[in-house]
């Protein structure tokens, strides 16, 4: 633009940083979005399946190069953007429970026709072992405060694990309930269900991919602090949301 | 200002009796059939004489300022000194007793007209209402339907108990001031008073599909002579169209009862 | 000029240039639709189209896009990316990339709202996408899911970055209170995006999720209840009205004090006060737009005692504005003019919302030309005035030149005039009966004259935008040398060269203890 020449002098030796990862992922997303489009809106699978081949390749590939380009040289506000994110998190979970609960409690009967009972027992392991993860992973990080990397990285990885049993329960009991005819689309009960145990299943995930984001630097010994008190942060809260999903939508 | 002054202190008082005002509104009137349309007019009516004259007093501040202090040789910067603490505070508590005075007298008269809105007279002509996409189908207590035309007599308040079997609609009478959605899954209401004969039009006021625009319809109100002449007509042909054992008048409908809040 | 380093930049300053441009062109496209319906409806019947789903998608794309696309991404986007580093005595954001990230995002969001025109059964559930309608439509609901789940994706990271930026990153010795108000304002209003796009998101999610994967919420034969959605939708759709409220005041304030050169009125009373309280009353009164949708009683009387109150903070907010003036130095320049009429055109507009808030007096004009009026007047005008206005302000500081201030006046005046024509009118035909969202009025003949009128004001305003649009390309390529400071304003943004450079100071600057953004000084 004509006013670089303006201030040539002052611009001289002005780089300006750039990145090129953010204009990646967002147009990932955009042929996500189109993706959808042609699946379910005009029946054109062929269409949707060569625009989430550009889609993922995209997003994945904006994420990892975003991580490596920026991971440890951040100015440490992660921690406190985190509290922020979570909180517009912790909304997304409300309206979804406020909206359940708006419906539960203006519907003339409840549950709605075709329900089953759920199971009383699993919900109770599950939130055993994510209760556990928590803890792990809160031990891991007092570890490595105190400076001990090798255990550190003995916790770090059981919480992975105890992460992955999670999701491995979760996906256990999701196949036996549409196994035997409750889809989320039997009526406003299972589509809460689906939705909001599905919801909370996608945090599992992101929590845990955010773990294994850091893995390899965890494993050449350099981690950086600042990035695993977030990550853990982020473990926390959703722990902290599954004791909503069980007490609401597992035990009311 | 001794306007705004009176009116401030009746908000005030408002303020304070505002349930008082609502409950003696009902109880004096328990004979006599409200007429909310009437209300309604008049309660705009000062409602906007007050939003104006507010805005009239902002708005000349204002254009008196913009004018006494525009930059003029001797003028380059404004002068204007940091407040005392006492004027500071002074400045938010005069508004905010001033606003909220304001406020509260325009909710306790919103108050007492959405009583009379919502305190429907016993006795009234009920008519059920099922919208479609894009009709409006009543069904009178004796089974008799009509569709895009609701007749009516002159002189009995006619409630309608709606709901609609697809996408949400508005049953909306300009000349009766009332609207209220119709919607799939649940049962909302209305009334309005039709004192004479003539004809309103009923138009949908909420978004409902391609032909939302065309979706319009009349409300007759027939003298009541001419009424039950026409009841009476509607009554042997439905009996002719049915079989017998159907034409005995549909039973009350199991709709949730009037409540008032 | 280096376009990748354009493209790919993460410097705030351009990345507020991009979403600036962006938010102009998704002007320009929604003002275009605005003209298209107002051809529509000059005649009863069809005019310009036979097709009423052509109309509807019109006014859908013309009311997500100019709130969606325009005037947020223009406030937050623009205005808080510009302004918010430099009035802080910041080099950058907190998370530059992230920023990069949001501007992208926003630019993904606009061409899935532009796409409305290309692809077969576009979207024609209005910006408000109520269910059921939006769920048995043959249009495609996916696409308005889409745009607004990124452009709400975009404006929460935005705000993330901008709270973290604001709380750590401020020059030495810049306290909370001597901020601009501008960037209070501009805080507010991510407090509010951060609480409430959320619940946005998930509303348009589960239209989505029921249309497309079979589930139940709002599908009342399964159980499903469809006021779920309007609650959710207007719990942050209120709140959204304040989003774009807060940041174009703010920028009215920083006009109104800069080229009356004197200092805010009553500082504390605006912070704390206005712009808290409008923040603490938005998330309880989004019943108002309920009012005839079923809503159980008690709701609809509580929310009216909630909505008329926000005239508090919101009055403050003018007597803070007002009493800027006081005492001022007043310079009738292009913003000035603008901030000027943003006064009067938003005292219109936000009194006209008072009888809306009385549940029993909105029976009559809910959904019809009176509320089109008033939230035109409110947020239409005076929003797109203080948003120009505020182009205007800064945009020696962006370019380093000057605008033509003839044609800027000539523009502005255009557009007032233009504004009233159109917006008045409706507020009449409105309280007459004219319902809104009909692509034709046959059942409504009286009101075909009003119409024509409107018509003709909205071609007249159209021509005022365009003079300003024009006004501001030609003065980016070949306008007069600015000048660094040449309103004469203390705040920081005007400390640093016109425009600034890559990390804005050479060195850090820091602010004395006798220092204040409106502490302005005889020359
Ligand atoms: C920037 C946007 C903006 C702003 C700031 C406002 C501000 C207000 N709005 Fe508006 N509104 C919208 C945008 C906005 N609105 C939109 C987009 C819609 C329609 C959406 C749709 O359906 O598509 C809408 C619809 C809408 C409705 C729903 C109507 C309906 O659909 O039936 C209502 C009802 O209460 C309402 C009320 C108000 C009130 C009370 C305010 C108040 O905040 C106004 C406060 C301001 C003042 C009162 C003036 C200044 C104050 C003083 C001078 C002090 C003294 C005054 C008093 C004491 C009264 N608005
Ligand atoms: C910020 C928001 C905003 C803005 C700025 C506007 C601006 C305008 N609006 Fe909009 N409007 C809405 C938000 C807004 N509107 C919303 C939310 C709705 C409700 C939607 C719904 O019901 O779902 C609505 C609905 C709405 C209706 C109701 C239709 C109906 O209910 O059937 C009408 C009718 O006249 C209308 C008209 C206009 C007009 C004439 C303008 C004018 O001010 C527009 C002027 C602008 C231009 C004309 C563009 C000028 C620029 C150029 C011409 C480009 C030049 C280019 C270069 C030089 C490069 N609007
Ligand atoms: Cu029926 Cu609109
Ligand atoms: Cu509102």
């Amino acid at each position: 633009m004509a006013h670089d020449a303006h201030h040539a002098e002052g611009h001289a030796h002005a780089h300006w940083d750039t990145s090129v990862w953010p204009f990646v992922i967002s147009f990932g997303i955009l042929f996500l979005a189109v993706a959808f489009s042609f699946k379910f809106v005009y029946h054109n699978s062929f269409a949707a399946i060569l625009s989430m081949g550009l889609a993922l390749p995209m997003i994945i590939a904006g994420v990892a190069g975003w991580t490596s380009e920026a991971m440890g040289k951040g100015d440490g506000f992660s921690y406190s953007a985190m509290g922020w994110f979570i909180l517009a998190e912790a909304m997304i979970f409300a309206s979804f429970f406020v909206s359940y609960w708006y419906t539960r409690l203006h519907a003339d009967v409840w549950p709605p026709a075709g329900n089953i009972t759920l199971p009383k027992l699993m919900p109770l392991v599950m939130t055993f072992v994510l209760v556990a993860s928590s803890l792990t992973i809160h031990y891991a990080e007092h570890l490595l405060h105190l400076g001990n990397k090798a255990g550190f990285r003995t916790w770090y990885l059981l919480t992975i694990v105890l992460g992955a049993v999670f999701l491995g329960m979760s996906i256990y009991e999701w196949s036996h309930l549409i196994h035997d005819g409750f889809t989320i689309g039997t009526n406003a009960f299972s589509t809460v269900f689906f939705s909001v145990t599905g919801l909370h299943g996608s945090h599992v995930v992101v929590g845990l991919g955010i773990f294994l984001a850091g893995l390899p630097t965890v494993m050449r010994g350099d981690v950086d602090e600042g990035f695993m008190r977030t990550a853990g942060l982020y473990w926390h809260f959703v722990d902290i949301i599954w004791f909503f999903v069980v007490s609401q939508i597992y035990y009311w | 200002m001794h306007d705004t002054l009176k009116r401030v202190l009746r908000g005030a008082a408002a303020m304070a009796s505002g349930t008082a005002l609502a409950a003696s509104a009902q109880a004096a009137d328990a004979t006599k059939i409200a007429n909310p349309a009437a209300s309604w007019d008049h309660l705009w009516h000062e409602v906007i004489v007050d939003i104006t004259i507010i805005g009239i007093i902002f708005a000349l501040m204002t254009a008196y300022f913009v004018w006494k202090y525009r930059r003029r040789p001797g003028n380059e910067v404004g002068t204007s000194d940091k407040l005392s603490p006492a004027s500071a505070v002074g400045w938010v508590v005069i508004p905010v007793f001033v606003f909220l005075s304001i406020d509260f007298y325009t909710a306790a008269n919103g108050w007492v007209l959405w009583n009379e809105y919502r305190d429907v007279p016993a006795d009234r002509l009920e008519v059920k209402l099922e919208s479609g996409m894009y009709s409006w189908d009543y069904t009178y207590p004796n089974g008799v339907r009509t569709q895009n035309e609701l007749i009516v007599p002159a002189g009995k308040p006619v409630m309608l108990r709606m709901t609609s079997r697809d996408t949400l609609h508005s049953h909306y009478i300009p000349d009766f001031r009332v609207k209220e959605d119709s919607m799939p899954g649940r049962v909302t209401y209305l009334w309005f008073n039709p004192t004479k004969p003539g004809e309103h039009i009923v138009t949908c006021a909420e978004y409902c599909g391609v032909m939302h625009g065309y979706m319009a319809g009349r409300i007759i109100v027939k003298a009541p002579e001419e009424y039950a002449a026409w009841m009476k007509q509607e009554e042997t042909r439905l009996a002719a169209a049915t079989a017998p054992a159907e034409a005995t008048p549909a039973a009350k409908p199991a709709a949730k009862p009037v409540k008032k809040t | 000029m280096n376009l990748k380093e354009w493209i790919f930049t993460t410097d705030h300053k351009r990345v507020g240039v991009l979403y600036l441009i962006g938010s102009i062109v998704a002007f320009a496209v929604a003002g275009i639709m605005a003209l298209l319906m107002r051809a529509e409806l000059s005649t009863i019947g069809p005019t310009i189209t036979g097709n009423p789903t052509q109309y509807n998608v019109w006014l859908y794309a013309h009311g997500a896009v100019m709130i969606l696309g325009f005037q947020i991404p223009a406030l937050t986007g623009f205005f808080a990316n510009y302004c918010i580093p430099l009035m802080i005595g910041a080099k950058d954001v907190a998370f530059p990339r992230v920023n990069a990230l949001s501007v992208w995002l926003f630019y993904v969001g606009i061409i899935l709202a532009v796409l409305t025109f290309f692809i077969p059964d576009p979207p024609d559930v209005m910006w408000t996408g109520y269910p059921p309608y939006s769920t048995m439509t043959t249009g495609n609901t996916a696409m308005y899911s889409f745009t607004v789940l990124i452009l709400g994706f975009a404006s929460i990271i935005g705000g993330v970055n901008f709270l973290t930026t604001v709380a750590y990153m401020r020059a030495p010795g810049l306290t909370l209170n001597k901020l601009n108000i501008f960037v209070w304002c501009t805080l507010g209003a991510f407090v509010l995006q951060l609480i409430f796009v959320p619940v946005l998101g998930t509303a348009v999610t589960l239209i989505s999720l029921d249309k497309y994967l079979g589930t139940n919420f709002f599908d009342p034969s399964k159980g499903g209840d469809v006021l779920t959605y309007q609650n959710l939708f207007w719990f942050y759709s209120h709140p959204a009205v304040y989003v774009i409220f807060l940041p174009f005041i703010g920028v009215v304030y920083e006009i109104i004090a800069s080229h009356a050169k004197n200092m805010v009125f009553n500082y504390k009373m605006v912070v704390y006060g206005g712009i808290g309280g409008i923040v603490l009353l938005s998330g309880e009164v989004w019943v108002h737009h309920l009012y005839v949708s079923g809503m159980a009683d008690w709701l609809r009387i509580g929310q009216m005692v909630t909505t008329l109150m926000i005239s508090v903070p919101v009055g403050l907010m003018m007597i803070g504005l007002i009493g800027t003036l006081h005492k001022g130095s007043i310079a009738f320049t292009t913003p000035m003019m603008y901030a000027l009429g943003v006064v009067f055109l938003f005292l219109i507009g936000g009194l006209t919302g008072v009888p809306l808030a009385v549940p029993s007096l909105t029976l009559a004009v809910s959904d019809t030309y009176y509320v089109v009026g008033h939230f035109h007047y409110v947020m239409a005008v005076a929003g797109t005035f203080a948003i120009f206005g505020g182009i205007y302000h800064w945009f020696p500081k962006v370019t380093g030149k000057m605008y033509n201030e003839f044609w800027g006046k000539v523009g502005f005046w255009i557009t007032f005039v233009g504004v009233n024509i159109v917006f008045w009118i409706m507020m009449d035909i409105g309280v007459k009966g004219m319902p809104r969202r009909y692509y034709d009025y046959a059942h409504f003949p009286q009101f075909e004259d009003a119409h024509q009128w409107m018509t003709l004001g909205a071609g007249i305003l159209a021509v005022g935008f365009a003079i300003a649009i024009l006004n501001w390309i030609l003065g980016a390529i070949n306008g007069k040398p600015a000048g660094d400071n040449p309103w004469g304003s203390p705040s920081l943004e005007w400390s640093t060269v016109s425009p600034p450079p890559h990390g804005n100071w050479p060195t850090p600057p820091s602010v004395s203890e006798d220092w204040h953004p409106y502490g302005f000084k005889k020359a």
